[in-house]
């Protein structure tokens, strides 16, 4: 327990610094980067709870964000600006106007459910089908995105929400995300999941019901994400379907192998590196466009040196930053030493914990 | 032929085979016995290139190849039959031994003289030619990985636990063969859990204990001398 | 009658390109068990060297042999940057760092080619028109049902007879025994790549000469079609992959066929619910592959 409560006040010590040196700063452009930190915290959080639970990639994570963001968007746009905004929407929507405290939970709500009635014949698949399949979620939701105009002006930019998302709305959201995420890792779901991940038949051996039980991490991660999508949009205030799809998924899986998909851990501070890394190589894209070194815009250098990165963390620590411990062992460890150290006058000999790899020889 | 130095193989931290020194002789028929877990098939492994050594040296007609991969081994003349049986179930009896012979794929005549004499070995693999290798019965399985390995033209054969599983009655029919392939000139080094039939075939074994050897001798010593209720209870 | 031929064709043409594409993608997943997610940018980059080479004046012929042989040198390429680096160390680890390359890849075309589509050289066989049966359709057509016929035959005749392909299946079965025969393991798997390669190059021109112009997002349609195919027909069996290509190309053409107008945009979802339906019932694909015990 102690574990945990330290690595909650760590790692929500962390975003609370960035939100006060925000605003300490007072400059609007950190502001909106912030903001955007603590949304993508939610999100990343939220693909952590099935990714790191289950051990299954999941590509489908960015279509729900959509799915909440639409859903807060129809609930919450004046009904004055409807008929611009929304003009073949049907007549039973509106007159509906809700305040977006209560859209981005329903927009949470909508995409769970969707995930949860989606995703129940997919959870028995193998992990390389699954993937697949989830992939394919994606595309599909997308799609539905694209042509739906009644529900989502189709292609067409979106407009009108209403600007609810501040930088202390998002920090908060961002903390109960990180509570939850770690409440569910120690859950008996989370345990279970955990167990099966490692090795499927011991897990199905004590009754573990397999695909229930990412069913579960699942239907949750879609929640967070729903969640995360209506805040964003609330912040962004008009938005189109292409801003749920591939490059955000990109984004999104960067920020949680970089941290390391298996803990909570991972997932925040990955969201921290990639987000600084990628506030910088736009910014860089800018001058270089601006000084007009090279006749053609650069775009796209931001992602090619994403990608290397995340290749390269993959090659030299395939768990990514955190792998395997939260930042709370470490912490409570680093000062167990300092006890005994202050107790003895010596430093303690570490005892070595590396776990027994496997010895067969791979390439030829 | 076949010198072994001080071998050290891990598994992580656990030392699975601690210094072990063995040798086979051009012709030889060396067993390599001893309780479960005590090493044995690890020390094959490591041999036929499958694990990497830790320590010490594997010598092949005085070359080393310790650190040689698995195909290298078999393009040396090393074929190995490991303990668990592999035979690629969804390819035909024929197709699993025209892989065997895959370094000398080009040729195609003694490839199908080699087809022929395996068949003459192994009347039964001739019947079951065009069937799925997964159809066939453990002990008949055993015969078409030992024929499968044959087919490389081997000089020096790796052989693990080829009893394990199987019927006493097929149990003799294989050591027939082991002891055939033996009267055939070829060197063998034989890892078996059944002591009484290993040293009935051998020249020479190695008891082994824990990862090291505890003895070594003739097999007609070893029989003699070693209690080998001991051995089968890990004593 | 001439429905019945038009529906025909339309399925065996699609059929014989969702097939080459399957087929591509399950190569590779057989023996490494591992998904390529940069399979689709094999076809981006048969198009872009059309492109490039376009203004040649070489024969066109020529020009999609080299936009093949460029497809075979980035598969081959993506093995040594994507999977041979990460291979032992986790399946997420290498659908990570293959969808890692792949947006690499785009973003490449990106940057250094153009966002904008590009047009691609097309021979005039391909939209001369052929009446069969009463049924007026494009040439290019009946191409790709020959080209997939040809290939597919090829592709067989080499699993089943030559000594590479009995060693690819045997090691898509167990890699680790086929090295104990002797089969070196590098040149299996660059087989398998190259020969994936081969296949989405060939696969990927047909593709782009119903456009006639390369983005660098083309591969992700071809893609996700691979997926689909592959996912229904049976992860592991190569006739699956065709069988759930052909499958796939009939389901999509029939609900063109079927969808009204307003509800044909979201043929997609009709698909995949589809899909979603037979993966309930049959959860590893139609077809079984090699044996194995352990989960896939």
């Amino acid at each position: 327990m102690k574990h945990h409560l330290l690595t909650i006040a760590v790692l929500g010590g962390l975003i609370a610094l960035a939100v006060g040196a925000s605003e300490a700063f007072g400059i609007r452009l950190y502001d909106r980067i912030a903001t955007h930190l603590c949304i993508s915290l939610v999100l990343v959080l939220g693909l952590q709870v099935f990714m790191g639970n289950s051990g299954i990639l999941s590509f489908a994570h960015i279509g729900f964000m959509g799915v909440g963001a639409y859903t807060s968007a129809v609930l919450t746009i004046p009904v004055q600006m409807k008929g611009m905004a929304l003009p073949d929407l049907y007549p039973v929507m509106q007159g509906i106007e809700l305040s977006p405290y209560l859209a981005v939970a329903a927009g949470g709500l909508a995409a769970a459910l969707v995930a949860a009635v989606v995703s129940f014949p997919l959870m028995r698949l193998s992990d390389a089908a699954a993937v697949i399949t989830s992939f394919a979620l994606l595309v599909v939701l997308y799609t539905i995105m694209t042509h739906w105009s009644e529900v989502t002006n189709g292609p067409r930019t979106l407009f009108g929400l209403p600007k609810a998302t501040d930088l202390w709305t998002a920090a908060v959201v961002a903390l109960l995300a990180l509570g939850a995420a770690l409440a569910f890792k120690e859950s008996r779901t989370g345990r279970l999941l955990r167990a099966s991940r490692d090795d499927e038949h011991a897990a199905a051996a004590i009754g573990a019901n397999i695909p229930l039980l990412r069913w579960r991490a699942f239907v949750v991660a879609a929640l967070f994400a729903g969640i995360g999508g209506a805040l964003w949009g609330h912040f962004i205030t008009s938005f189109s379907p292409k801003a749920f799809y591939l490059k955000e998924t990109f984004l999104i899986l960067s920020m949680l192998v970089i941290g390391g998909p298996a803990t909570v851990t991972g997932a925040v501070i990955g969201t921290f590196v990639v987000t600084v890394a990628y506030e910088s190589l736009r910014a860089l894209e800018g001058l270089i466009n601006e000084a007009k070194l090279i006749d053609q815009p650069v775009i796209g250098l931001t992602e090619i040196v994403l990608a290397m990165a995340m290749i390269g963390v993959l090659v030299l620590r395939p768990g990514g930053l955190f792998a395997t411990r939260e930042i709370g062992v470490l912490v409570a460890r680093q000062m167990a030493r300092w006890e005994t150290r202050s107790w003895t006058g010596k430093p303690p000999t570490a005892p070595s914990t590396t776990p027994t790899p496997k010895n067969p020889k791979t390439s030829g | 032929m076949l010198e072994v130095t001080d071998l050290e193989v891990r598994y992580g931290a656990i030392r699975a085979v601690r210094g072990i020194s063995l040798s086979v002789a051009k012709g030889e028929l060396v067993a390599l016995i001893g309780a479960n877990g005590a090493g044995k098939s690890s020390t094959l492994m490591c041999i036929a290139g499958a694990l990497n050594a830790a320590a010490g040296s594997v010598r092949l007609a005085g070359e080393d190849v310790t650190s040689a991969t698995p195909e290298k081994m078999v393009r040396k003349g090393v074929a190995t039959v490991p303990e668990t049986r592999d035979v690629f179930p969804d390819l035909t009896v024929s197709e699993n031994l025209r892989l065997g012979s895959y370094i000398r794929r080009h040729d195609t005549a003694g490839i199908a003289q080699d087809q022929e004499h395996m068949f003459g070995l192994f009347p039964v693999l001739a019947e079951r030619a065009a069937q799925p290798a997964g159809t066939l019965s453990g002990g008949e399985q055993q015969m078409l990985v030992i024929a499968r390995a044959m087919m490389s033209r081997p000089t020096v054969l790796l052989l693990d636990e080829p009893s394990l599983g199987l019927a006493p009655v097929i149990v003799d029919q294989i050591f027939a063969m082991i002891a055939e392939l033996k009267a055939s000139g070829l060197t063998i080094l034989l890892v078996e859990q059944n002591v009484a039939k290993a040293l009935l075939v051998a020249d020479r074994a190695y008891v082994m204990r824990l990862g090291t050897v505890s003895t070594s001798g003739t097999a007609a010593e070893i029989s003699a001398n070693t209690d080998l209720s001991a051995l089968y209870l890990g004593g | 009658m001439t429905f019945a031929i038009q529906f025909l064709i339309d399925v065996l043409s699609l059929g014989g390109a969702y097939a080459l594409m399957a087929l591509g993608l399950v190569v590779v997943f057989g023996i490494l068990r591992l998904v390529n997610f940069a399979y689709g940018e094999l076809i981006m980059v048969a198009g872009y060297t059309m492109f490039l080479v376009s203004g040649s004046g070489l024969p066109w012929l020529v020009m999609a042999a080299v936009a093949v042989v460029m497809a075979i040198l980035a598969s081959i390429a993506t093995d040594y940057v994507a999977f041979r680096p990460v291979r032992a160390k986790s399946v997420t680890a290498v659908l990570i760092t293959s969808f890692a390359f792949s947006t690499l890849l785009q973003n490449a075309a990106l940057l250094f080619i153009s966002p904008r589509p590009r047009t691609v050289p097309l021979p005039d066989m391909f939209s001369q028109v052929v009446v069969i049966g009463g049924v007026i359709t494009p040439m290019r057509n009946l191409i790709t049902i020959a080209a997939a016929v040809i290939l597919l035959g090829l592709f067989a005749l080499l699993m089943r007879r030559t000594v590479l392909g009995i060693a690819m299946r045997a090691a898509a079965t167990n890699f680790t025994m086929a090295r104990m025969l002797g089969v070196p393991s590098n040149v299996i798997i660059s087989a398998a790549f190259a020969i994936s390669g081969l296949l989405a190059g060939v696969v990927g021109l047909l593709w782009i000469g119903r456009i006639g112009t390369v983005v660098p997002g083309i591969g992700l349609g071809p893609l996700l079609i691979a997926f689909i195919a592959t996912v229904i027909g049976g992860m592991r069996s190569l006739s699956g992959a065709v069988i759930g290509g052909f499958l796939l190309a009939f389901i999509d053409t029939s609900l063109n066929y079927t969808l009204p107008q307003d509800l044909l945009k979201f043929r997609d979802a009709f698909t995949f619910s589809l899909v979603i339906l037979i993966l309930l019932w049959r959860p590893e694909g139609l077809i079984k592959g090699p044996a194995t015990g352990q989960r896939t």
